[in-house]
């Protein structure tokens, strides 16, 4: 049978064949014509637009997070993760190291109210941000009562004028928050607010981005300088 | 014109050529903002919950390797995944020896909840695409049975006969139902706007 010179059928088995109800043989045939006929994928292509979303009106459920887990299992995507989820595929070293930042960042704080950097500072809590060798790198003190937290660069760091550097909250789930742009150097003050401070923040995170912060608002677009966590401060 | 809570195609697609590069993070994105309509799509055509997680994982793992192959210009990127979805779902029907429990009166009243003013049911109206609820409401323009017979055969891959059996018509009467059914539709979805 020639299907080309019918236009009302080839449309009529398009619609039967993307609903399903065109089967077994008739199937088949339908298949092999659409092979060698661009016309007529054209029409599937219309109707799929027409009838597929049908499938929207069942109501959304969210999915067990194993359905995921097996996908990058089948898939061999574990070592390929979001660049911000970094941790995750972290060894211990990491977190031994930072064991250690966080003693050296009480001495910090001593140092840092020594030195006079604060005005009338009651820190609450406390961070060090440390580069990937656990050097610190950066001071983080939270005072929740002004609702202001201040950062401050403990070295020296240069900085592309096309660069900014973001500071992020990283919770447990979920993509980071970003907590605002941070001057290369010396001291930023920024609003504390409670993206900063929430109970399932994981880690804090400073990433290189183009000048003006991530184009991404779900998260870092670039390489993860600096990480830390909060403690809290009597 | 909004879809606030509705996937952005330009995104999907974003996301989808990202994967088609086999950028992991984008993949993972998709899957986010997509497996939950897709998962509740395949949950409404298996009705176990295993079964709709395989389908589910067979589908993306399928989305993945396909990536490269899709036509941008050919299908929406969330029509592409649910028919490669469903496409899974329908494999497994086939092989499961699970009995499927067809409720046919509940797809009657998901076309009708979705047909409900937005404000009515803010969440569900908005989880919907403008086309979804286009259709939706296009199909509440034709009379229930010959609705349900659609139904029937996009949610379960029912055959003429198989739908004649299910609503216990007779099988001509099922063939002219669908035939009209589709050209009702096609014709109404092309009048454009929302009423």
């Amino acid at each position: 049978m020639n299907l080309r010179d019918k236009p009302l059928l080839r449309d009529r088995l398009a619609a039967e064949y993307v609903l399903g109800t065109l089967k077994g043989q008739a199937r088949r045939r339908f298949e092999g014509y659409l092979h060698g006929d661009a016309v007529l994928r054209r029409l599937v292509a219309d109707w799929q637009d027409r009838l597929v979303p049908m499938a929207e009106l069942a109501p959304p459920r969210q999915p067990p997070r194993r359905v995921w887990r097996g996908i990058a299992r089948r898939l061999n995507l574990e070592e390929a993760r979001p660049g911000w989820q970094f941790w995750r595929s972290e060894s211990l070293n990491f977190w031994r190291a930072l064991g250690g930042v966080s003693t050296l960042a009480a001495l910090l704080l001593v140092a840092v109210l020594a030195g006079g950097v604060f005005e009338r500072p009651q820190p609450d809590f406390l961070a060090t941000l440390a580069d990937d060798k656990a050097q610190p790198a950066l001071l983080l003190s939270a005072d929740s009562g002004r609702g202001r937290m201040t950062v401050t660069f403990v070295g020296e760091m240069s900085l592309a004028a096309d660069r900014s550097l973001q500071l992020w909250a990283v919770p447990r789930q979920g993509s980071p928050r970003s907590l605002g742009i941070l001057a290369a150097q010396g001291t930023t003050t920024l609003d504390l607010t409670g993206a900063a401070l929430g109970a399932d923040i994981a880690m804090l995170a400073v990433s290189l981005e183009p000048r003006g912060g991530s184009p991404d608002p779900n998260g870092p677009s670039g390489p993860i300088l600096y990480k830390g966590n909060w403690m809290r401060v009597l | 014109m909004s879809d606030p809570h509705s996937p952005d195609p330009a995104e999907l697609r974003t996301w989808l050529l990202g994967a088609a590069r086999r950028d992991a993070a984008a993949f993972r994105r998709l899957y986010d903002a997509t497996s939950p309509r897709l998962y509740g799509f395949a949950l409404r055509m298996l009705g176990k919950p295993e079964l709709a997680e395989e389908a589910l994982q067979d589908g993306f793992v399928a989305i993945w390797d396909n990536a490269g192959s899709y036509d941008s210009t050919l299908a929406a990127p969330l029509t592409w995944m649910t028919t490669i979805v469903r496409n899974k779902a329908l494999d497994l029907l086939r092989h499961s020896s699970h009995a499927l429990e067809i409720d046919a009166g509940r797809f009657d009243s998901e076309v009708l909840e979705a047909t409900r003013d937005a404000g009515a049911t803010p969440a569900d109206a908005l989880a919907m695409s403008r086309d979804a609820r286009k259709l939706a409401w296009c199909l509440s323009t034709l009379e229930g049975m010959q609705r349900q017979v659609l139904g029937l055969a996009f949610f379960h891959d029912f055959s003429h006969s198989e739908v004649a059996q299910q609503l216990a018509l007779p099988l001509g009467t099922v063939k002219t139902w669908i035939r009209r059914s589709l050209e009702r539709l096609k014709t109404c979805l092309a009048k454009g706007e929302l009423p």
